[in-house]
């Protein structure tokens, strides 16, 4: 005879710097409404089907894997999410860009690119997505007419550098507008879009050639 | 239709602003007793005729030095520190507690049996040590005016020697005036776990001690008794620098011990995140499916899926993240398993 298993965990949170900020500020916007669960660390290739001490086992290599403490910075935690999703499924949704997988290229200022992301083996259509242009500089982005959605500023969850944090750019909405900026240097840049329900990501690299 | 947040239903999920009170050693590292007094040469030498600040080690030799508290002496006439006319440092001092400490038109600190002084020595802790305020009826001063001698494992002290606490355990209701709840400052000790007091402030002969604010972190001592009691060479000549801040450092100094503990409000709130057995059994982690078509990677999860959950982000209704926990190992979850996990958030 053992003890049973507690059935809850309990952890401590951090205040994201969002969080702080938007606290400090007071009002509503510090109101926590909704919760996700995230599995930032976890590869699942260590799913072990094979291991000698049977099914019990095949998830060992994961569930023995020492976690890190949070951190407080939105940007680089919660980058994959885990998604509610009905019993069968057998695909994941992924974001499809009806633009080519080697990327865009723009030769002059002021050419223009619509960009309908569209989610494949799932839906985006009510939240829209989030779309991260990583260097400002390159072009201008906006949420094409009639692509808006009713949301505010998500957080982004997506690797930026210091460098790129500055001059990055997103909006949501359904459909978006990249125009290119005059440039007297070429540009190599990437934008990412998010599906603001299914949490699919994809990048998309941009090239803008000097001018232009 | 996917899904990657759950909101909570404010009645069953979350419990929100519960009211916390913590305590925890005031000094530097956490510690409560205080055995050891530095002051620092720069500080001393720049302003000393108006404090000193009090270190746990040596700021000369250890850069990492944090000020504990800072000691002052304040005469409501000016006495026992240089200056012209009118522009003396002690009376600076005494002026600028007066009006911090006391209600507008009262010109003199009283302590307990109704007596004023002119002459205090004023200790204030530091603001990274006090944080919020100090815990009242724990803390303990000593002042002594010979160096302690220690015999087997007792400190003693051969002179005057006097242990300081305040009266907070004798008192239901405190007075409260500019300065926020104030107590007297008693001889006794706490060393036994609650407050012995030797003499009540009142019964203090030439008056009480000190006053003591535990919501500014202000102890208000008597010039005129603790002097006596710590046996302190008090400066009070006229227009000569009497060193008194000086003399109240090396009083605590051979006291050799100061324990306090400060206290904080915290507003914790309890979010339970439920993941039930049809949630959350999927991932978008990169590993978890192909990108080329979203297969899932392992192909024993198409039936049967499992996930794992190491983190939970708190978000708002515009899906900003504002708060993240993380778990300390990872916990699985498929359609045969569920998971509460119950968040907590102090701020």
């Amino acid at each position: 005879m053992g003890y049973l298993d507690n059935t809850s965990t309990t952890v401590d949170a951090i205040l994201t710097k969002k969080g702080r900020e938007l606290l400090a500020r007071g009002g509503d916007e510090f109101k926590i409404t909704k919760f996700a669960l995230g599995d930032d660390e976890i590869d699942y290739s260590l799913w072990d089907v094979t291991h000698p001490n049977g099914t019990n086992s095949y998830g060992s290599a994961i569930e023995n894997l020492p976690m890190l403490e949070a951190f407080p910075d939105e940007n680089q935690i919660m980058r994959y999410k885990l998604v509610t999703m009905p019993k069968g499924t057998s695909k994941m949704p992924i974001l499809e860009m009806p633009i080519p997988s080697t990327g865009l290229t723009y030769s002059s200022a002021g050419q223009s690119q619509a960009i309908s992301p569209n989610t494949k083996n799932g839906s985006d259509a009510q939240l829209g997505y989030t779309i991260i242009l990583h260097n400002s500089d390159a072009a201008d982005l906006t949420v094409a007419s009639g692509g808006e959605v009713v949301t505010g500023g998500a957080t982004t969850p997506v690797f930026l550098s210091d460098a790129e944090r500055k001059k990055s750019i997103s909006v949501i909405g359904k459909t978006f507008s990249l125009v290119a900026r005059s440039t007297t240097v070429k540009i190599v840049t990437q934008i990412t879009v998010i599906g603001n329900e299914t949490g699919a990501v994809t990048t998309v690299p941009i090239t803008v050639n000097a001018n232009a | 239709m996917a899904e990657i947040f759950t909101r909570f239903d404010s009645a069953q999920d979350v419990v929100s602003n519960l009211r916390q009170t913590v305590s925890s050693g005031m000094w530097s590292g956490g510690t409560g007793t205080l055995t050891t007094f530095f002051t620092s040469s720069t500080q001393s030498s720049s302003n000393g005729q108006y404090y000193y600040d009090m270190y746990k080690t040596d700021p000369a030799s250890d850069s990492t030095a944090e000020i504990q508290f800072s000691v002052a002496f304040g005469d409501r006439n000016g006495s026992g520190s240089l200056g012209q006319t009118g522009n003396y440092p002690s009376k600076a001092i005494y002026a600028q507690y007066r009006n911090l400490l006391l209600t507008p038109g009262d010109s003199k600190f009283t302590f307990g049996g109704s007596v004023d002084s002119d002459r205090i020595y004023v200790l204030t802790m530091g603001r990274a040590r006090l944080r919020e305020k100090m815990d009242p009826g724990n803390w303990e001063l000593h002042l002594s005016g010979s160096v302690g001698i220690t015999v087997g494992n007792q400190l003693s002290h051969t002179g005057s020697f006097v242990k300081l606490i305040d009266d907070s355990g004798a008192t239901t209701n405190p007075t409260v005036n500019a300065g926020g709840r104030v107590f007297n400052i008693v001889s006794g000790s706490i060393a036994t776990g609650t407050a012995v007091t030797k003499t009540a402030a009142a019964s203090n002969p030439g008056g009480g001690l000190g006053l003591f604010y535990p919501d500014l972190g202000i102890i208000v001592l008597n010039g005129d008794t603790v002097s006596v009691s710590g046996s302190i060479t008090m400066g009070s000549g006229s227009g000569t620098n009497g060193n008194n801040a000086g003399a109240m450092y090396n009083a605590i100094k051979r006291g050799e011990y100061f324990v306090s503990r400060r206290e904080e409000q915290l507003s914790t709130t309890h979010y339970f995140c439920r993941a039930t057995n049809q949630k959350f059994n999927f991932s978008n982690n990169p590993t978890f499916f192909t990108a080329s078509d979203g297969s899932l990677t392992n192909a024993s999860f198409k039936n049967d899926p499992k996930a794992y959950i190491t983190t939970v982000g708190l978000y708002n209704d515009t899906n900003e993240l504002l708060a993240v926990a993380k778990l300390s190992k990872p916990i699985l979850k498929s359609f045969s398993r569920e998971a509460i996990v119950k968040v907590k958030l102090d701020y």
